[in-house]
């Protein structure tokens, strides 16, 4: 009973955030300098008529909001027009069936442009965070154990290292490296590869997965090595490390039994805290090496000032993340026997 | 440790790679560029790499060519009223659209159609059909095009205005409409697309007159112009339309790589913007007009002395490494007989600048360096803005800078993103200098308009500049039918605003292209205008045997 | 009052605290190391102007074969896409990349700070509203916030510092708020706030000067992460064109093609300067973080030391089950000499007996019950003795070998039972998870789960309490629990290391009564340490009163009671109430057992002893045996004894 009352108000908190980030949202790309229907339209050999055009084609000619006397400084809205024929209820009303406006750059429908995106990202940062987190746990794990020893040391001082690694950087550095290598360099696939067999079709992504992954799992392993690496300090100096091993039980078993589930709890939680920072990794890394996802439509969005897409794209991203968030909290309370029951 | 990781992972990538295995061999031109196409509808869409792909999959009634000439295509012959207003064009007869049905008049008025009366196409609609009265199609498999106004140049206003099959544009929201299964009736046909990832053609070797010799086009997106480079270097990629400069000395010494250098197909034009709006002049503000230039821009004087101060061989050298030439106009080398090549540009030389300004009175009086305008009031420094998403225009601040530093001009410098840009250029004139740049028509009409009085007010106008005897000739060469005295005209048009030193204009660049030479043969690079993704490469070439 | 007096005494307490600091910070290799670079850098960035050989804003005498030159004598690192020189340009881009990181990482602070102070120190609604909304802007993803806000407004290097500032305090009010909270219901915080010192002060002098360690912890990595994130805006095109950052730097080389002519010193410098700005300050955030964080960075499972086995003779009593002869133990302790925690200790125990080890904590009982079944925590070795467990010396087996002896035959009760069961798996598991270690025929199916029963019911814990977790269980139940894992392999000696010192005493009592009864039902050997003589008054066969390190009596229980010699002994039973002789007033031994890293020359109690006279003070006793009647064997070590003798 407890439980699930405690689980709904993580779910109700959870939407409760993302309100806010809706609104944000909106009024983010509203209330800043810079007129949207000029960015994405900003030739000026267009004539007025046709600045008017799209104007009302996104949109635009609709004031913002309706009466907003707190918001007056800021001069927004009018308190004589329809509230329902404002640019903020429309916006809300698209959104709630799903549609984020229309791309100024594209014309197309923001959500398909990043409907298509999305599962690519989800990919790389999937086989990224999957990699690192297997990678970070294995040298973590090590470095706990065999705690100063130089093995330990190496560890520790590497993963610093691949900390402060700029993630453009590192991912510059590698398609240099990659473009001797006969590696490729950018996209998800060969194109006309869509003909050959799934299995070779499958191999070609992975080809071209290949650059991007390393550099995301160089970028986030050092962060899980330390984590895993002090998580597993505190839990192998705890003392039931010492029953176990007045249990009789060999290192390898009470690693195996006692030490790496609990060690692991506190990195559920990281990671998904990281993942609102490695979609600043994914941003650089996608920009570096073309990959059509998520990050570099908000790099491409963001060189043409195509402000829907940027807006539709940090909405997904945040709501994602705030999603991950909200999993992890759950997956942590379902884990841990301790917090289950509280 | 990490190498060892990266050892694992290419272990990893050895055993993918060997499970891939190789396709079957059509011939297949693989080219590289750093972008995509925004919209496959041609109303809608904006940039070049669109055009490009619209230029292979469809036709239009005339072919642009590389020398600025333009060619009858879908038609077999156009006769002109003695009016000079109504224009009938006999389609030819067979051709087919890739799905098999016959393209007619009928299509081709109905395109005409399409874009004449949709306003909402901002430049198909708004550049080109402006002067469209009405179109009909007769049943001889004519075409019947009546203008409002006799122009000179019906060609370049056709030549953007791709026909459409009916049968498929007939029933669509023309707005909405994302057109990815392209059925057209050009030298290619859409194969598949993937925004942001690649555009796949293959061959219609039906088509009428220039059927392909290869089998596929591939046109691949990459993020970033260096990866575009490498991949051609590798052999991913058999011709990139675009590189760095700094590409280009590398990819010269390398083997089976040949680059193209030449001027541009749709020439860019960089300029540097002055604010001279004269009070008279300056929009109502309900037009938008705020008007804040200084005033020592309004002086012709301050301008020549800038335009003596800019080394534009520097500039050409540090920013295009060399790979432009000087500019004069608005009008770039790359419109061939509309640019002016007789006049000659001021020579840099800061004595003479100095000279210049000393004369003027703008003399240092406090001795800060700067210099002050001749009554004291307000020193000689200006705001220069250009567009943050500019990479090559901060090296250009940066430079101007130092240049008009020595003849005591100083600068704000400060990069504005590029709409905020936008609202202060025009109409509002609140900038004193601005770094930005145009896209060129065929026809340099468009771009003379810039130059209007008319112009001021409608935002197109960046200068405010305003001189009746231009503005008379830019309304005869509107009309002049006759090809060579409207050159003259336009010619005389340029020596006027040059005098004026209404812009000073750093270089025109030029165009570097490259390609494979183990792979296709048969390129075309011999033409005043460099460009291989054009169709009269990519339907002559053939593989290397 | 006289508040200048006032403020320079806050100066010198300052003054003193950062020379304290600095003696603790300049033995922490890391942070030290990140120092250095950082000052290096600093130093750098300064003096820019002496140091770069060009001027970076100038391109006056740049020409169109200078772009991307390679490294050369007048180019140490070569030139960029303008034909500048990328050193000067690298040097004076350290000050666009630290004034950026510095001043956003400043605005971070102050934000993130006093939220967090407040909330922390205020609570309640105004806590629960800062908190609720730093979660909000802590779920939000910062990079992508950063590039839509850059976006819409001016690239300047001012919006960049403000963005980045603006939206980088988030975990700064949450480490400040938990320390504030920690800080908050400090003695010295509750007595100013009983005086009624008022909001400020209290923040002020007491609050902030504790928080304010971990806020600079807090700063060096919001600094380095303010400078990542400039470099990446940068790297995205939206950094400021004006202010060459090292960001800005490989935008322009990443975007102008210093890839494709291979100009790798254009990619390769201003990338290396932001990894060791980052890497600098991480560094020296970690060195901080160690000292105001110091963990022992020793576990468990790290190896331990080498045994040595000097002369402890032959076992003396032949019918012995395990008989412990000379067990020396040292802590070493890295430079100076090792602390001698235990020292010759001997005693023997049969079948069925129960021994108590008595002392106060810290006089290495525990050490010595751990160093029997070898688990010293590193740090500890062996330096001297014999453990004999059945005619076998524990201390020459291999680790393989030890650990089939371990809790088989010696198992042992931890005390404080609530950390000694691991909190996530069920504590049927792990009763069962000794069973089928030491016992692998044992059929691992109901009669597992039924065996583990038997155990738990052996306790008195009920059934359906066997797939519980220890926190579901009481503190007396854990204790249990423990011993029925402890008798899981039906062992032939326990050690109970202070099994009852957490619990009530009603629990207290119950737990003796089960050991004992155990022990006649199941004929079991105990080890019963603790550090109340009383306890084991009833109890116990024999007794070890151990007093730093070494003992002070060992000898029949009745002996302890009616006839002890060594003065800790009767020290220690005055302590005890004696129910028999009600009167008696109960007295404590004042001060404390000697820390093992200072041990006295003389005699270890001498310190404490009401009856220390000179000698004590000067030579350490040596172990007498007497001759008591009704004890085969009475033994202790005080200079009284040879007077007496």
């Amino acid at each position: 009973m407890n439980r699930s009352r405690a689980i709904l108000r993580k779910i109700g908190w959870a939407f409760f955030t993302i309100l806010f980030v809706v609104i944000l949202n909106f009024f983010l790309f509203r209330v800043l300098p810079g007129d949207p229907a000029r960015a994405g339209i900003r030739d000026p050999r267009l004539k007025k008529e046709a600045i008017e055009m799209l104007r009302v084609r996104f949109g635009l000619d609709k004031p913002v909001i309706n009466c907003f006397e707190a918001l007056n400084p800021i001069k927004l809205g009018s308190c004589a027009v329809n509230p329902l024929d404002t640019q903020f209820f429309i916006y809300v009303r698209n959104l709630a069936q799903g549609e984020l406006g229309v791309s100024y750059h594209t014309n197309r429908p923001v959500a398909d442009i990043l409907s298509e995106r999305l599962w690519n990202t989800v990919l790389l940062i999937g086989a990224g965070q999957i990699l690192s987190i297997i990678i970070g746990v294995i040298f973590g794990v090590f470095a706990a154990w065999k705690a100063r020893t130089a093995i330990d040391f190496t560890s520790v001082v590497s993963s610093l290292i691949v900390w402060s690694l700029p993630t453009f950087w590192l991912a510059i550095i590698l398609l240099f490296w990659g473009s001797n290598n006969g590696l490729p360099l950018a996209g998800k696939a060969t194109p006309g590869a869509s003909s050959l067999p799934l299995l070779q079709q499958w191999a070609d992504i992975g080809r071209h997965m290949l650059l991007p992954t390393i550099t995301y799992t160089i970028v986030y392993m050092g962060e899980y090595t330390l984590i895993m690496r002090s998580s597993l300090m505190d839990v192998l100096s705890e003392d039931y490390i010492l029953t176990a091993k007045a249990k009789g039980l060999s290192t390898f078993q009470i690693l195996k039994d006692h030490a790496l589930k609990n060690a692991m709890l506190p990195l559920v939680t990281v990671i998904a805290i990281n993942l609102g920072f490695t979609v600043a990794g994914a941003i650089q890394i996608e920009a570096v090496f073309s990959w059509p996802g998520l990050g570099g439509a908000v790099f491409e969005a963001v060189g043409r000032r195509d402000f829907p897409v940027l807006q539709g794209a940090f909405l997904l991203i945040a709501v994602a993340v705030i999603f991950a968030n909200l999993i992890a909290d759950l997956t942590y309370s379902y884990l841990d026997p301790r917090v289950q029951t509280e | 440790m990490k190498s060892k990781i990266l050892y694992l992972l290419i272990l990893a990538t050895l055993v993918l790679s060997a499970c891939g295995a190789k396709p079957a061999e059509p011939s297949v031109v693989k080219a590289g560029w750093a972008g995509s196409p925004d919209s496959l509808n041609p109303g809608l869409a904006v940039l070049v790499e669109a055009y490009t792909i619209f230029e292979l999959v469809y036709d239009s009634m005339y072919d642009l060519n590389l020398d600025g000439s333009f060619t009858l295509s879908l038609a077999d012959s156009v006769t002109r009223s003695d009016d000079g207003l109504v224009y009938t064009f006999k389609i030819k007869e067979g051709i087919k659209w890739h799905d098999g049905q016959t393209l007619t008049a009928a299509d081709v008025a109905f395109t005409y159609n399409l874009y004449k009366d949709t306003p909402e196409y901002p430049y198909l609609n708004g550049y080109y059909t402006p002067y469209f009265s009405s179109i009909e199609a007769n049943d001889k498999n004519e075409v019947i095009l009546t203008l409002t106004e006799a122009i000179p140049n019906l060609e370049s206003q056709l030549v953007f205005l791709y026909v459409l099959p009916k049968h498929i544009w007939e029933g669509v929201n023309k707005l909405e409409f994302e057109n990815l299964e392209m059925v057209g009736s050009g030298p290619f046909k859409m194969a598949e697309y993937v925004q942001n990832e690649f555009v796949r053609l293959a061959a219609n070797k039906e088509h009428f007159s220039t059927p392909p010799k290869v089998d596929e086009v591939i046109f691949q997106t990459f993020e970033n112009q260096d990866a575009l480079v490498q991949a051609l270097k590798t052999g991913q990629l058999d011709m990139i339309t675009e590189m760095q400069n700094t590409a280009v000395a590398t990819l010269q010494g390398t083997e089976n790589i040949e680059v193209v250098i030449g001027a541009p197909f749709s020439p860019g034009v960089t300029d540097i913007i002055f604010n001279q709006t004269a009070p008279e002049n300056c929009p109502t503000p309900d037009e938008g007009g705020i008007c804040t230039g200084h005033a020592a821009l309004r002086d012709r004087n301050v301008r020549l002395a800038m335009a003596h101060a800019t080394d534009k061989q520097k500039l050409i050298d540090l920013i295009l490494l060399g790979l432009g030439s000087p500019g004069l106009t608005l009008i770039p080398d790359g419109l061939g007989v509309w640019y002016n090549n007789s006049l000659k540009d001021y020579e840099y030389d800061v004595a003479k600048a100095n000279q210049i300004l000393d004369d003027a009175g703008y003399l240092d009086t406090d001795n800060d360096g700067t210099r002050e305008m001749p009554d004291g009031s307000s020193p000689l420094t200006f705001r220069l803005n250009w567009p943050s998403d500019s990479i090559t225009a901060p090296r250009t601040a940066e430079l101007l800078s130092e240049m008009w530093g020595e003849i005591g001009i100083a600068l704000e410098m400060q990069a504005v993103d590029p709409d905020a840009l936008t609202s202060q250029c025009c109409p509002a004139f609140d900038f004193d200098i601005m770094i930005w740049g145009w896209a060129s028509d065929p026809d340099p009409s468009a771009l003379l308009y810039v130059y209007t009085t008319e112009a001021i007010p409608t935002g197109s106008s960046e200068t405010g500049y305003s001189n009746p005897a231009y503005d008379e000739l830019y309304a005869q060469q509107q009309t002049e039918l006759d090809a060579a005295a409207r050159k003259d005209i336009v010619w005389e048009m340029q020596k006027i605003v040059h005098d004026d030193v209404v812009y000073i204009i750093p270089y025109y660049e030029q165009a570097t292209q490259a390609y494979r030479t183990d792979r296709f043969t048969g390129w075309i690079t011999d033409q005043p205008k460099v460009e291989l993704s054009d169709t009269t490469s990519l339907v002559v070439i053939e593989p290397v045997k | 009052m006289d508040t200048t007096a006032q403020v320079t005494e806050a100066q010198t307490q300052w003054i003193i605290r950062l020379l304290n600091f600095w003696r603790i910070f300049s033995r922490n290799r890391i942070g030290l190391a990140g120092l250095a670079m950082l000052i290096l850098l600093i130093f750098v960035a300064v003096f820019a102007p002496l140091i770069a050989p060009y001027d970076s804003s100038s391109s006056a005498s740049v020409k169109i074969g200078d772009v991307y030159n390679p490294p050369s004598s007048s180019h140490w690192f070569g030139t960029d896409d303008a034909g500048q020189d990328v050193f000067s340009n690298f040097v004076f881009g350290s000050r666009v990349s630290l004034t950026v990181g510095f001043f956003a990482a400043f605005i971070s602070i102050i934000i993130g700070g006093s939220l967090g102070l407040v909330a922390g120190f205020f609570g309640g609604r105004m806590e629960n509203f800062l908190m609720r909304f730093t979660d909000i802007m802590l779920v939000i993803p910062d990079l992508p916030l950063m590039v839509v806000i850059v976006a819409l407004t001016k690239p300047s290097l001012l919006n960049i510092i403000f963005v980045i500032g603006l939206l980088g305090w988030t975990t700064t009010a949450r480490v400040v708020r938990s320390q504030t909270l920690a800080v908050k219901s400090r003695k010295f915080v509750l007595r100013a706030r009983a005086v009624g010192a008022g909001k400020r002060h209290i923040i002020s002098r007491h609050i902030l000067p504790l928080v304010m360690p971990i806020l600079v912890v807090q700063a060096v990595l919001v600094v380095s992460l303010a400078i990542l994130n400039e470099s990446a805006l940068s790297f995205l095109g939206l950094g400021d064109p004006t202010a060459l950052s090292w960001g800005q730097m490989l935008n322009y080389a990443f975007s102008r093609g210093a890839m494709s002519i291979g100009a790798w010193w254009a990619l390769f410098v201003p990338g290396f300067g932001i990894v060791w700005v980052v890497l600098g300050l991480t560094l020296l955030g970690q060195g901080l973080e160690q000292i105001l964080n110091p963990r022992l960075d020793t576990h468990h499972l790290m190896p331990g030391r080498p045994i040595v086995r000097g002369d402890a003779g032959e076992a003396s009593e032949k019918n012995s089950l395990l008989e412990v002869r000379n067990l020396s133990i040292n802590y070493v302790n890295n430079g100076k000499p090792p602390a001698r925690a235990v020292e010759n200790i001997s005693f023997s125990l049969k079948e069925g007996e129960l021994i108590g080890l008595v002392g106060e904590s810290g006089c290495g009982k525990t050490t010595l019950m751990l160093a029997l079944l070898r688990l010293l925590p590193s740090a500890g070795q062996i330096v001297n003795g014999r453990v004999i467990f059945n005619g076998k010396d524990l201390t020459t087996l291999s680790e393989e070998e030890i650990n089939v002896v371990r809790w088989k035959d010696i198992s042992i009760v931890f005390q404080g039972a609530m950390n000694a069961l691991n909190p996530v798996r069920t504590v049927g598991e792990q009763i069962a998870e000794a069973i089928t270690k030491h016992l692998p025929g044992f059929p691992r199916d109901q009669r597992l789960q039924e065996r583990v029963i038997e155990l738990l019911d052996l306790v008195g814990i009920a059934a359906d309490h066997k797939d519980h977790f220890p926190h579901q269980y009481s503190g007396g139940m854990r204790q249990r629990a423990m011993i029925a894992m402890a008798l899981a392999c039906n062992p032939q000696v326990i050690i109970a290391d202070e099994p009852t010192t957490a619990l009530d005493v009603m629990i207290q009592a119950q737990i003796l009564e089960l050991l004992d009864s155990l022990r006649k039902k199941l004929g079991l050997a105990i080890i019963f340490v603790t550090h109340d003589l009383g306890v084991v008054a009833e109890m116990c066969d024999r007794v070890l009163v151990m007093y730093g390190g070494v003992t002070a009596e060992y000898a029949d229980v009745d002996i302890i009671y009616n006839d002890a010699r060594h003065p800790y002994t009767q020290e220690l039973l005055k302590a005890f109430p004696d129910l028999t002789k009600p009167k008696k007033k109960l007295s404590s031994i004042p001060g404390y057992p000697p820390r093992l890293d200072a041990l006295p020359v003389g005699c270890r109690f001498a310190p404490r002893c009401p009856q220390a006279f000179e000698r004590c003070h000067r030579e350490q006793p040596i172990l007498h045996k007497l001759n008591n009647p009704q004890s085969a064997a009475h033994i202790a070590s005080c200079h009284l004894l040879e007077a007496s003798k």
